[in-house]
């Protein structure tokens, strides 16, 4: 028998008291350092939390997801917006093209699609960041985003980069949950409700083009775009990823994204690039056209071209 | 001698184990209650910072949609290479039948064990959404297997802990017993073992070298820089706490595995600084827009340099450990090799986690260099983590060692 | 006497009262082949454009035709730059490579143009004016791909509006202007720094 064994059936030791006394004392203490994951719970309800995937939802489900995302948003921006949830369209193929002659860094886009799409306005989040560049010259590592002087500046071009709704998506492929997939119409979406926040997709992107909510976005009632869709601007929860979805709560009804109907200089040319009667084909064949890192084999559906 | 007599006095023998463990662990001296209060506080500290970060957003942290992981992946990168690492006391305890290592091999596998909890904790405090984790279980959530290099990271790291459990809790409950361990139950699975400790940091190299845009990281090279790190990191923590059990507590522990481990660091850490070498080289040598991470790294990029004193001191550190451990007096001098262990330990931990992880981001892949700094946030959850895990190393050693002397014993014995 | 304050500027949608009505020419013949719905609404020029008038006696902004001096002074054929002038569109800024003023206006009647080879082009279809040297940007903007456009990128959902040549290029001085970034982002740790790229 070991000596140190305690015999059982006696009365509690000092010793016992005092490990009582500071396993109670402790487990005070851990309740009180993690009383902040309370606020967190707070803003978390029971649906919320034990929403299935949006493959799994069903056609009511998603109606009650809706309605549901619409009340909060009205809750807690105070903001009334209808988000609404079209489907791909069948034999559309999104694609889009930039004309880098054109292009002259004005940077509005980048303001159209933080309008559009409920970006935090304290960041001026936006999917969209133009470099500047030398002047015949590829090279990122000699460019700039923080450039602030009348554009275009004298020996320089503009490169605007935003997701590439690549065809090979190195992002989903490393997500861990299927929280970000490729939808039939080539873009890349993100479930909000789904992404557990592990950035991993952030890190395999070869564009810098996602984001990731780093707090809540915080947006004044009276500038929440209401026209929303659940895989597009919807404003998003704080700790997912987030990134740019062409539009699809516009381009899915037809329209043309914010970015491409905001640029001043008509560099940008969207549509549907399974249409052989579309500008965007016209300009695969007839311009000099590239793509971004094209040695990642990424298969982006995002060209550049330059005029003769 | 029916399984049914068996069954039944184990279940009335290993709730008695669960609860002597409990006792074990929560009884000792006032230099352990201050340790472990102490731990305590560092842990609570820790819990309290994260709780924050759930509440506020990850934007309490310096990390930036530019360099988008910073300290606790980079603590979760060197973290599974000690868990890795503690197989190199079980390759030459069961593969080379080293009597006196087997005697110790069980360090190596507690020290795994609290290893993988701490990696755990890293990439639970990372995600921006801890509260949807259940989306990663299969069933009720979608786990994306095989595609997702973090799913085989999720799958091998837990294996690992489990494989590890299951070892460490079968010898300690037979030692309990007073029986001999039936190798059929833990031989097996210590083979596993070591081919799973190679996979977990294979594994996890995989998920940084298999993304194309991060040029950096995108070399074959970085698994087994990882593996020769860890085993470089990993036996130096071990013989460190050999030392302080042989020199402090005067446990009357075999200095044979010591030697061993550090002719086994001897090897490692040496290939280490070859494969550093190399990648140095090929960086340089060949130059271009893929360079830029390296040169961030060691000289400093566009006047951003926050990382050059850090990479110079984990080189600066290899180097005097490498020395240190090839010296004669690695073998004689407790002191010396303390010094040598710590250095190594140290470096590694710079070398593979800031030194590796930050790099990768920066610049970024349109090439602008946002620098990353960790925040006060971090540093104290990242403490709590490190308290947590030594903790449960703590505990795992007070719990195993009288029970490994064979001081504790099921009673009364039959 | 009076002086003719300028030419107004032909820039922005504001310029052209209608909107523009639908010319069947202009459509781009891949939109036309799909079968259209809905309609590619092309901005145009309402018609000739009107000079502000500034003398004493006449109230502020009245405006008046083209002609209503033109057609009282016959043209002066020595004239061939802005520089030249001594009275009249003073101040008027011309920097469209060595065109002179009668290379597009009309001598024989300034309410409208002329092509090079002198046959008459209305204000309305200022492009096929434009169109005769700037071959390639009337192509490209044919398919689609020079000019701004809003509106639907399907038109079998809703109509499309496209800009023509002045809305965004100044006919004496078509370079399109310099602009100032209005809105960057805001990131952390990245502040603009001289030392950073060069």
């Amino acid at each position: 028998m070991s000596t140190r064994t305690k015999p059982e059936g006696k009365r509690p030791t000092r010793r016992a008291v005092v490990k009582g006394a500071a396993v109670t004392l402790g487990a005070a203490a851990f309740a009180k350092a993690v009383s902040p994951v309370a606020e967190f719970a707070e803003g978390l309800t029971v649906e919320q939390f034990l929403r299935r995937h949006y493959k799994e939802l069903s056609e009511d489900d998603k109606r009650e997801v809706l309605a549901r995302i619409e009340r909060d948003t009205e809750a807690e921006y105070g903001a009334a917006c209808k988000v609404a949830d079209p489907p791909p369209l069948p034999g559309v193929k999104f694609a889009y093209a930039i004309n880098l002659s054109k292009c002259n860094g004005n940077g509005k886009c980048v303001e159209a699609c933080h309008r559009e799409n409920n970006h935090d306005r304290d960041t001026n989040q936006s999917y969209i960041r133009v470099l500047e560049l030398e002047k015949g010259s590829m090279d990122l590592e000699k460019g700039n985003t923080t450039y602030d002087h009348a554009v275009p500046a004298e020996g320089k071009d503009y490169l605007p980069v935003q997701c590439q709704q690549c065809d090979a998506p190195p992002c989903t492929a490393v997500c861990p949950v299927e929280a970000t997939w490729k939808e039939p119409d080539g873009i890349v979406v993100v479930d909000y409700d789904w992404c557990i926040g592990c950035r991993y997709c952030e890190a395999a992107c070869p564009y810098h083009a996602r984001r990731f909510n780093w707090k809540k976005p915080t947006i004044p009632a009276d500038e929440v775009n209401p026209d929303q869709g659940l895989l597009s601007n919807r404003i998003r929860p704080q700790g997912v990823m987030e990134k740019c979805h062409f539009c699809l709560h516009r381009t899915r009804e037809g329209r043309l994204p914010a970015c491409a109907e905001a640029c001043p200089t008509g560099a940008r040319v969207f549509g549907n690039v399974a249409d052989p009667a579309s500008e965007l084909r016209w300009i695969l064949a007839n311009k000099r056209v590239f793509v971004l890192k094209e040695e990642l084999g990424t298969k982006p559906s995002f060209f550049y071209f330059f005029d003769d | 001698m029916s399984d049914g007599v068996a069954t039944a006095r184990h279940s009335r023998s290993y709730p008695r184990f669960l609860l002597r463990m409990l006792a074990l662990s929560t009884e000792g001296s006032a230099a352990f209650y201050g340790w472990m209060t102490l731990l305590t506080a560092v842990f609570l500290v820790g819990v309290h910072a994260w709780a924050r970060q759930m509440a506020d957003g990850m934007v309490v942290t310096h990390m930036t949609d530019h360099v988008s992981w910073g300290l606790y992946i980079a603590n979760f990168t060197f973290l599974v290479g000690v868990a890795a690492g503690g197989v190199m006391m079980v390759i030459p305890a069961y593969l080379y039948r080293d009597r006196e290592m087997h005697d110790v091999v069980i360090l190596g596998e507690i020290l795994a064990v609290a290893a993988i909890f701490m990696c755990l904790a890293f990439v639970t405090v990372d995600l921006g959404r801890p509260d949807r984790f259940w989306h990663m279980f299969p069933g009720i959530g979608r786990f994306n297997f095989p595609i997702s290099m973090l799913t085989w990271d999720v799958l091998v790291l837990n294996g690992y802990l489990l494989l590890n459990l299951h070892v460490v809790g079968y010898l300690l409950y037979t030692r309990f017993l007073g029986r001999t361990p039936d190798p059929k139950w833990y031989v097996p699975f210590v083979m596993v073992s070591i081919v799973w400790a190679i996979s977990i940091h294979t594994v996890t190299a995989f998920l940084y070298c298999g993304l194309g845009g991060r040029p950096f990281w995108n070399t074959a090279l970085l698994a087994p820089r990882f593996l020769t790190s860890a085993f470089v990191a990993g036996p130096a923590f071990v013989i460190v706490t050999m030392l302080f059990l042989k020199k402090r507590l005067r446990l009357p522990l075999s200095s044979k595995p010591i030697r061993t481990l550090v002719s086994i660091v001897r090897v490692t850490i040496l290939v280490n600084l070859l494969m550093i070498a190399s990648e140095v080289f090929t960086e340089f040598y060949t130059g271009g827009a893929h360079t830029a991470s390296a040169q961030y790294l060691f000289f400093g990029l566009h006047g951003k340099d926050a990382l050059v004193p850090w990479i110079w001191t984990a080189i600066a550190l290899n180097v005097l450990a490498a020395v240190l451990f090839l010296g004669r007096r690695a073998m004689t001098d407790a002191r010396v090799l303390t010094v040598a262990c710590v250095a190594a330990f140290a470096g590694c931990w710079i070398e593979k986690g800031m030194g590796l992880i930050v790099p990768g981001f920066v610049p970024s892949t349109l090439h602008e260099v946002v620098e990353y700094v960790p925040s006060v946030v971090e540093w104290k959850v990242t403490a709590g983590i490190w308290a947590f895990g030594l903790m449960v190393f703590t505990v795992a050693l007070k719990v195993a060692i009288p029970i490994f002397s064979g001081e504790e014993r099921l009673s009364p014995r039959p | 006497m009076a002086v003719l304050a300028g030419v107004p500027l032909a820039i922005g949608l504001s310029a052209w009262s209608g909107g523009g009505s639908v010319r069947a020419d202009e459509v781009p013949a891949e939109a036309a082949a799909a079968g259209v719905r809905f309609p590619v609404r092309v901005n145009r020029p309402s018609g000739p454009p009107r000079v502000l008038v500034d003398t004493e006696g006449v109230p502020p902004g009245t405006t008046v035709a083209c002609s209503t001096c033109h057609a009282t002074r016959p043209p002066d054929r020595t004239n061939a730059r802005t520089d030249d002038l001594d009275e009249f569109h003073q101040g008027l800024v011309v920097r469209h490579g060595d065109s002179t003023c009668l290379a597009c206006h009309d001598p024989t009647d300034y309410d409208r143009l002329r092509r090079a080879d002198g046959r008459p082009v209305a204000f309305e279809d200022v492009m096929d004016l434009c169109g005769q040297c700037h071959g390639p940007q009337r192509r490209d903007w044919r398919h689609g791909a020079h000019g701004g456009t809003t509106g639907y990128w399907d038109l079998t959902r809703g109509p499309r509006t496209r800009n023509h040549c002045v809305d965004c290029h100044d006919p004496h001085a078509p370079a399109f202007p310099r602009m100032r970034p209005t809105f960057k982002p805001i990131d952390r740790f990245l502040t603009p720094d001289a030392e950073s790229h060069e």
